[in-house]
């Protein structure tokens, strides 16, 4: 089966998915095609973990792979196996962070796949083609030159790399940026507010000058200021697009729903900051906007409106998009989608873009205290019409499941419904189908019972 | 002894109604820190009481509402403290470190004890955390950023300066008692005295709640008792206890351990070595000095939720078993401790490639099965004896 095969039968069959973001998908799957030759055309490439550090790599002309943005890829595709057998067989125990497991297991493969590479010359072609399809996805990842962990708000993301560092024997040069918790001690503490908020934002800023000067070095080559600059007038433009879009889909029915947005974390999360990523987002706004035209809505019979929290789960995305159609449900937002890559563009100076860049790193959706939780997630409640809040109890991800529970009970008070489910980013063992259908009825009727009790 | 031990004992068993005491004598301020890398002598300074805060035995029952079960057991039991009020004898907690689990167990507790309560019963949770990256300059500079703000909540809360004078002081009175634990530590790895893990454990962990004041009397007497005593048993397989972050392992694991026919000479516990490692410098500025503390700890005693590119933790644990003569390593892992999860693969590696026998055990805040650790403990201590023998 072909990778765009495997891709399709993710895709949701239940709900009107957008068409658009099938050209993300393609974007995507070219953007990795591409980096897989990387060692071979002589290119430098850095691993990176956490934050969009890609334009800041775009503009220094390293190409560079999202080690997450490749595990969640693997488990959207049911590829994952190899690579988190290999973690396991490594020494990680399945409760380690799955993207970690998955990541660094592609790095074993990886190196494995490199050395053998030297002895094909002795392969028959059928054999080079057999030992090709047994490696799959997990071994075709170009071995790096450079490590950069820029990880807010989850302290494994910063030790994930320093066993990638370790795994390639600590003779790779590595830089790592540190992110505070926005926590809110003083009482000036608001959502992107604050002398804490500021205090952070410079900290980071200051991070990403020491950044810049590594990768100066690191590449041989002056770093293109004006590059960074270009980059980040596409990537705020697309930016405003998503969330322009995004702000139609409050429209009842609504006319996409959160699978989309899901659809369209990689092009937002790592591609390039050039005009084709305008183009996507622009052509995706374009499509919702024909959709109210026309009356089109994203799930046919629309009859409850749905926030989603935590992490996706990868290895689920069409099975969960289209168990949630089967009860007419629009997940209409989340905190992965909505509160998350680039989604304050309003902080972007085109023409002295750190402090705004530093300030989107400062703002991963698992970086904030349950102030700030109870802020955003309260927001989007109101500004889609929730009736509740579905959390993804995210299994080996305590970054996305802090504040889960105090949120739960922020949103019972405010008479909104919840319903938590076991999952997991990309290990399937944690997934439990049955628990999952069964909780969903109960939260739908229990909608039912209120909405019958207010009428 | 045994009366000293057992004023020791009860402080490091239930440091809550220790401190509740304290402060009831004494009318001041007790501060309860977070794990594991907030030096005490600032909260000293400031004339408050610094208290480590431990995990206790109860079932976690309302802590359930506000964190996970997959969350490690320190963290669910501070989370249930704090949601069943255990932890309304202190006037602020306050957290530094960089762990994902942690942060959202005071997250949770922040909750618990700050914004769900009216404004005169509300304690203060407070945040200033210490970059957990110790190769780049900026993460100095920003623990001094977070000392600061640190010093300027204690000033508020107990109502004077924190000066630089009282700040040396007691930076001297813990260096002193860490000297003193030392000295048990090294006497124990030479095999001159005879002092249970229950008891090595009790010393450390009782100076996380006691005035260090009284804490370094109590061991300026105990000390010599305690050399004055006959060494062990030297036919016991040598060990060094490695592991358990954040909280102390229950007692009864390492009487378990001892049972089987081993004697622990060494370890790396944060409720143990790892703990007293490291002095304070006392020359030049105490904040400072505090600020080189942090980055010496790391490089004495390496921490898996440190990320440092130039010490390896399986090195030091390397040359510790050398030091000591222990003959094997068992790790004691708490169940969900993402960072040693993380990087138990190189501890393995490292201490293979030195021949090291090793034993990795999982611990849990409820249900730890007693008995299956016992006989995986009973065949590692044969598998180092065949070892010995053959």
């Amino acid at each position: 089966m072909s990778t765009t095969d495997r891709l399709s039968t993710t895709r949701a069959t239940l709900s009107n998915r957008l068409e658009s973001t099938q050209k993300g998908g393609k974007m995507v799957k070219d953007y990795w095609d591409r980096l897989f030759s990387a060692n071979e055309r002589g290119a430098k490439v850095v691993w990176y973990n956490g934050s969009a550090v890609n334009p800041l790599f775009q503009a220094a002309g390293l190409e560079y792979c999202h080690s997450e943005a490749y595990a969640a890829r693997m488990a959207a595709l049911h590829e994952e196996g190899p690579a988190q057998r290999a973690g396991e067989e490594y020494g990680f125990i399945n409760e380690v962070c799955s993207y970690a497991r998955t990541a660094l297991g592609c790095a074993v493969l990886s190196q494995e796949s490199a050395r053998r590479k030297q002895t094909t010359s002795t392969m028959t072609e059928e054999e080079r083609k057999e030992l090709e399809a047994r490696d799959a996805l997990a071994s075709r990842l170009p071995l790096p030159d450079i490590f950069v962990n820029s990880y807010a708000g989850c302290s494994t993301g910063q030790q994930w790399d320093e066993i990638s560092y370790r795994l390639f024997d600590k003779k790779l040069p590595f830089f790592k940026v540190s992110y505070p918790l926005i926590w809110g001690n003083n009482d000036d503490a608001e959502y992107l507010k604050g002398e804490e908020w500021e205090e952070a934002s410079r900290f980071v800023v200051r991070q990403l000058h020491k950044l810049i000067e590594f990768l100066e070095v690191q590449s041989g080559r002056k770093f293109d200021w004006e590059g960074l600059r270009e980059a980040m007038y596409y990537i705020k433009r697309a930016g405003e697009l998503r969330l322009e879009a995004m702000e139609l889909c409050r429209a009842k029915p609504a006319p996409a729903v959160y699978w989309d947005w899901i659809a369209s974390i990689a092009p937002i999360n790592f591609l390039p900051g050039n005009q084709e990523l305008v183009d996507y987002f622009a052509a995706v706004k374009k499509e919702i906007e024909q959709r109210l035209a026309d009356g089109t809505p994203a799930i046919p019979n629309e009859k409850y409106r749905l926030i989603f929290d935590g992490f996706m789960n990868w290895n689920r995305v069409g099975w969960l998009a289209n168990k949630f159609a089967k009860y007419d449900v629009a997940v209409m937002a989340g905190r992965y989608t909505h509160s998350s890559f680039w989604n304050e563009p309003q902080l972007i100076d085109v023409d002295d873009p750190l402090m705004g860049i530093a300030q989107h790193y400062l703002l991963c959706p698992f970086n904030h205290h349950s102030k700030f939780l109870k802020y955003t997630i309260m927001k989007e409640c109101r500004d889609y019409d929730a009736d509740g809040i579905v959390f993804h109890a995210t299994r080996t991800c305590r970054s996305s499941t802090n504040g889960q529970l105090v949120m739960a009970q922020i949103a019972k008070e405010a008479g909104l419904q919840t319903m938590s489910f076991d999952g997991d980013t990309s290990d399937e063992a944690f997934f439990k189908d049955a628990m999952f259908e069964n909780r969903l009825e109960a939260m739908l009727e229990a909608i039912d019972a209120k909405r019958e009790r207010i009428f | 002894m045994e009366s000293m031990f057992a004023k020791l004992e009860r402080c490091a068993e239930q440091p809550l109604e220790y401190a509740g005491q304290w402060k009831r004598e004494n009318g001041r301020k007790v501060v309860g820190l977070f794990p594991m890398n907030f030096p005490p002598e600032m909260v000293h300074a400031a004339g408050a009481l610094p208290v480590l805060i431990q995990e206790d035995r109860a079932q976690i029952t309302a802590g359930r509402t506000l964190l996970h079960e997959y969350y490690c057991g320190y963290t669910r039991s501070v989370v249930d403290q704090a949601a069943t009020n255990k932890l309304d004898v202190f006037d602020e907690l306050i957290a530094v470190d960089h762990c994902v689990a942690l942060l959202g167990a005071v997250d949770a507790i922040w909750f618990q004890l700050q914004d769900r309560r009216p404004l005169q019963d509300q304690k203060k949770v407070f945040l200033a955390q210490y970059p957990a990256s110790m190769d780049e300059a900026t993460t100095f500079e920003e623990v001094r950023v977070k000392n600061n703000k640190v010093k300027e909540q204690l000033e508020i809360l107990c109502g004077a300066p924190l000066t630089v004078e009282a700040l040396s002081n007691s930076i001297r009175l813990y260096n002193q008692n860490r000297q003193l634990l030392r000295k048990v530590y090294g006497l124990r790895k030479a095999g001159h005295i005879k002092i249970t893990p229950r008891q090595m454990q009790i010393l450390v962990k009782s100076s996380m709640a006691m005035p260090i004041e009284e804490h370094t009397e109590i061991l300026k007497t105990l000390v010599p008792l305690l050399e004055a005593q006959q060494p062990g048993n030297s036919d016991a397989i040598k060990l060094h206890l490695s592991g358990h972050m954040c909280h102390a392992p229950r007692p009864e694991i390492m009487e378990l351990i001892e049972d089987c026919g081993a004697v622990i000479v060494n370890d790396d516990l944060f409720t143990g070595f790892r703990y007293i490692s490291t002095d304070v410098p006392e020359e030049g500025d105490p904040f400072d000095a505090l600020i080189q503390w942090y980055a010496n700890r790391n490089e004495n005693v390496p921490c898996c939720t440190r990320a440092q590119k130039g010490v390896e933790w399986a090195d030091y644990l390397v040359d510790s078993v050398k030091d000591s003569g222990a003959q094997g390593v068992i790790t004691l892992m708490a169940k969900f401790c993402e960072p040693h999860m993380l990087y138990f693969p190189e501890l393995r590696k490292g201490l293979e490639r030195h021949k090291v026998p090793q034993l990795r055990l999982e611990t849990e805040h409820e249900g730890i099965p007693y008995e299956s650790i016992r006989t995986r403990v009973e065949s590692f201590i044969e598998m180092i004896r065949r070892g010995i023998q053959g």
